[in-house]
């Protein structure tokens, strides 16, 4: 595992388990996501997608979570097997 | 008087909590100058009253939206005694974020443990002394909702109020640290800005990119040098540590909490499958989430309008009884007319909104407390985000079918700022059920029997479909750049507590009545005066009417006749002091800009009649109607004289199917009624925005409706 498989969260199915490695979005939305859990090395496991396709639900930190593309594609994540 | 803070995330049952430690002295009400509602109440110490101030959950004190910058401002700020951090114990990790920013405010904390039933269901076990030795403060533990611990947790929250020890804030690490203290030490070259805000949290917030902390900063002396410093940390930390401050502050607050939940937490490794994941297997199912929340809606859309009729009835039943009542008794004149015909229907207009209010608001907080609201919102949010808005802005918008009043006000359920605020200017455009009246009378005068629900079902979906345009339209221009995250929640599925539904049923109708309600009765009364000076100070008519009435008197009539004869006459003279108002004269000089919409062709003298029905339809659209009746003298429909307003309206309105088509739109469109001005400004709190939804709706409106006729125009028709 290394940051040359790095992809974007939003290429994950569910039931794929990954590792944060980094966010590339800015501002506010960097900081919340940041403040909910996604840091460097942070363990997640993709959930389901909602039933029109977005968002995604996603397990960080024991808890569950909803995101939009929009931000899933600024997370990159290395997948774990 | 002692002031106790009560901060925790969303979703750890702190309002509940709140409840159980206040009883039923709280008070409700807004955080200076914003919508966010401030909840505070008291218990007895034997001291004295100690206050609780309820503060917006959030996940933390960063200080980027409106919750948190109150929480942040609050809790920093110096009337705070003891701050009492309420935590999930079932989701520990995540809560902790929040925790450690807390400990850095330097003031006695009390540390709760709530839903410690759901942690033992999941079989997790806290050692509870460990955390505090570890926290610097006592830790109680609590069922928020089954008020277990609130006894311990009051005491606990005396003894820290009497001398308990302020906290410390969490160990960076030494790379960080040694930043801070450079920030820390240039900030003192500003003793104002020193003693205002704690230098060490101010200096976390600089590092962090906290834009309200460099705010504050720029304002002091020593700016230059604080932000020379911050920039050369930041550097130093980049090469040193490879991340930015925000990522670096994130990643040791997480460590930390990860370490603390190693130390004292003893669980299984995997959590079993709860009720949750096997609630969630089935209402967020690919096939069957949209069918369940279909139904939910349902359910909630016949529990609010469907059963909320009954009482609504009822209240209308009685305003009616009272109306005639006061008419009965008081002598014919202005001061009985303001008061029968516009103080108590005026009440009425606001009353009547309460059991509609009150259903839907318990509804929705009842969903919100299960935790189902968010799953609404996650199977919705792709639709609703086309339309630029948010996945919790279906349920407005389709409440708003019912009634936009209470669709306004079920915008709270909207986390950001920027989202809410679109929602709420969009609401008034979905076509509500007193607009189904209008067209009922318009469409079923005017067109064939299947041309007639073609229309009233044609007017639900432009309604619609003008929402989602002007939606889009907002958030381009000017909603702009204020692009909130979509990062939300997914809550463990919980049982709600009924008295915390029923408390907030009760705040909500309260809250209606006493801030949209003065509203709601100014704008009636000035309708009122509109619509009946100066013509009801015309001593010569009142006594014309009074003549003519005594002479109908003495004819002899049979009794049915007589009666008919009378209430003609006073049909006649209402309609009279109607056409001769000031809001008839409104309509005169109106006609040439309602020209081109309600009288394409020049040939309909009585088209300014129709902005008299239009004024009063401010108050509430279905009043258009009977004010169309007195207007246009239409005598009530009895079996042996049948027609009623719909033949006084083809005889005597001057309508075509064209215009008839295009007042339809105007009245959709049109400025949203009283009851949801008034709603806009409370959930608003802004003239300008509230002024902007009538403007705007009174444009497109106009726009629309003379697009209708220059559509129909083409095609053909008259």
């Amino acid at each position: 595992m290394s940051h040359d498989q790095a992809k974007p969260l939003s290429s994950l199915h569910p039931g794929d388990e990954a590792m944060v490695c980094q966010v590339l979005a800015k501002g506010r939305i960097r900081q919340r996501l940041l403040e909910m859990g996604f840091i460097r090395g942070a363990h997640l496991k993709v959930e389901k997608l909602a039933p029109l396709g977005d968002p995604m639900e996603l397990v960080i930190k024991g808890y569950h979570l909803s995101l939009r593309r929009e931000e899933s594609e600024c997370i990159l994540v290395s997948e774990e097997d | 008087m002692t002031v106790i803070a009560l901060a925790g995330n969303p979703n750890c049952g702190k309002t509940t909590l709140f409840n159980g430690l206040t009883g039923s002295r709280q008070h409700v009400g807004n955080w200076a100058g914003v919508t966010v509602e401030r909840r505070s109440g008291c218990f007895q110490g034997p001291d004295g009253p100690v206050e609780v101030v309820d503060l917006p959950g959030t996940y933390s004190l960063s200080a980027r939206s409106e919750d948190e910058r109150i929480a942040a401002g609050f809790v920093a700020g110096a009337g705070v005694d003891v701050i009492v951090n309420v935590l999930d114990a079932a989701n520990l990790e995540r809560n902790l974020y929040l925790t450690a920013q807390l400990l850095e405010l330097g003031r006695p904390m009390v540390f709760v443990l709530n839903m410690m039933d759901d942690a033992e269901k999941k079989g997790l076990r806290l050692e509870l002394l460990r955390l505090e030795a570890l926290l610097g403060g006592p830790v109680v533990a609590t069922v928020g909702n089954r008020e277990e611990g609130l006894q311990a947790l009051r005491d606990a929250i005396l003894r820290a109020a009497a001398g308990g020890a302020p906290t410390r804030g969490i160990a960076y690490g030494e790379a960080l640290e040694r930043e801070l203290r450079a920030i820390e030490r240039e900030l003192h070259r500003d003793e104002r800005l020193a003693q205002a805000e704690r230098p060490r949290w101010l200096a976390l917030n600089l590092l962090e990119g906290s834009p309200a902390a460099a705010a504050r900063v720029a304002r002091s002396h020593a700016s230059r040098a604080i932000g020379a410093q911050v920039q050369a940390s930041l550097a130093s930390l980049e090469s040193q540590l490879d991340g930015d401050g925000a990522t670096l502050l994130a990643e040791r607050r997480y460590g930390f909490a990860h370490g603390l939940v190693a130390e004292v937490l003893q669980g299984p490794a995997q959590p079993p499958v709860d009720a949750t994941a096997r609630l969630d297997a089935i209402l967020t199912h690919r096939w069957l989430g949209i069918p369940i929340f279909i139904a939910v809606m349902i359910a909630v859309y016949t529990l609010t309008f469907v059963l909320g009729k009954v009482p609504q009835e009822w209240l209308n039943g009685a305003c009616n009884l009272l109306r005639d009542w006061a008419g009965s008794r008081l002598p014919q004149g202005e001061l009985s007319s303001l008061l029968v015909d516009g103080i108590i229907p005026g009440v009425g207009a606001v009353v009547v909104f309460m059991p509609v209010i009150m259903l839907l608001m318990g509804s929705i907080a009842f969903l919100e407390d299960t935790g189902y609201m968010a799953r609404a919102a996650f199977i919705m949010d792709r639709p609703m985000h086309l339309m630029g808005l948010h996945g919790r802005s279906f349920m407005p918008l389709v409440m708003g079918t019912g009634c936009n009043v209470p669709a306004v006000q079920a915008t709270r359920t909207i986390e950001s700022r920027t989202d809410r605020f679109i929602t709420i200017l969009v609401t008034p455009l979905v076509s509500c059920s007193a607009r189904l009246q209008i067209y009922i009378l318009i469409a079923g005068t005017f067109f064939r029997p299947v041309q007639a629900a073609f229309a009233i079902l044609a007017m639900h979906f432009l309604g619609f479909a003008l929402a989602m345009a002007v939606g889009r339209l907002l958030r381009s221009t000017l909603f702009r750049g204020e692009h909130a995250p979509f990062v939300m929640e997914l809550p463990p599925y919980r049982l709600p507590v009924l008295k915390s539904t029923l408390r907030h049923m009760w705040d909500k109708g309260s809250v209606f009545l006493t801030r949209a309600g003065t509203t709601i009765l100014a704008g009636a009364t000035l309708v009122w005066f509109l619509s009946h000076y100066p013509g009801i100070a015309n001593r010569s008519w009142s006594e014309e009417l009074h003549r003519e009435t005594a002479a109908v008197r003495t004819l002899g009539l049979a009794e049915a006749e007589q009666a008919s004869r009378l209430d003609d006459l006073a049909l006649a003279h209402r309609s009279r002091v109607l056409n001769t108002s000031l809001a008839a004269g409104l309509g005169k000089r109106l006609q040439p800009a309602l020209a081109p919409i309600l009288d394409p062709d020049g040939r309909r003298p009585e088209a300014w009649k129709d902005s008299i029905a239009l004024t009063a339809g401010f108050v509430a659209k279905e009043i258009v109607v009977s004010t169309m009746a007195v207007i246009h003298q239409a005598r009530p429909e009895t079996p042996d004289a049948p027609g009623g307003l719909g033949a006084a309206l083809l005889d005597r309105s001057g309508l075509t199917p064209l215009t008839a088509l295009a007042f339809m739109v105007f009245t959709l469109i049109y400025t949203p009624c009283l009851g949801t001005v008034g709603m806009i400004l409370k959930e608003t709190r802004s003239v300008l925005w509230t002024g902007f939804s009538l403007v705007y709706g009174l444009g497109l409106a106009w726009l629309m409706a003379w697009l209708t006729v220059l559509g129909g125009q083409a095609m053909g028709f008259a």
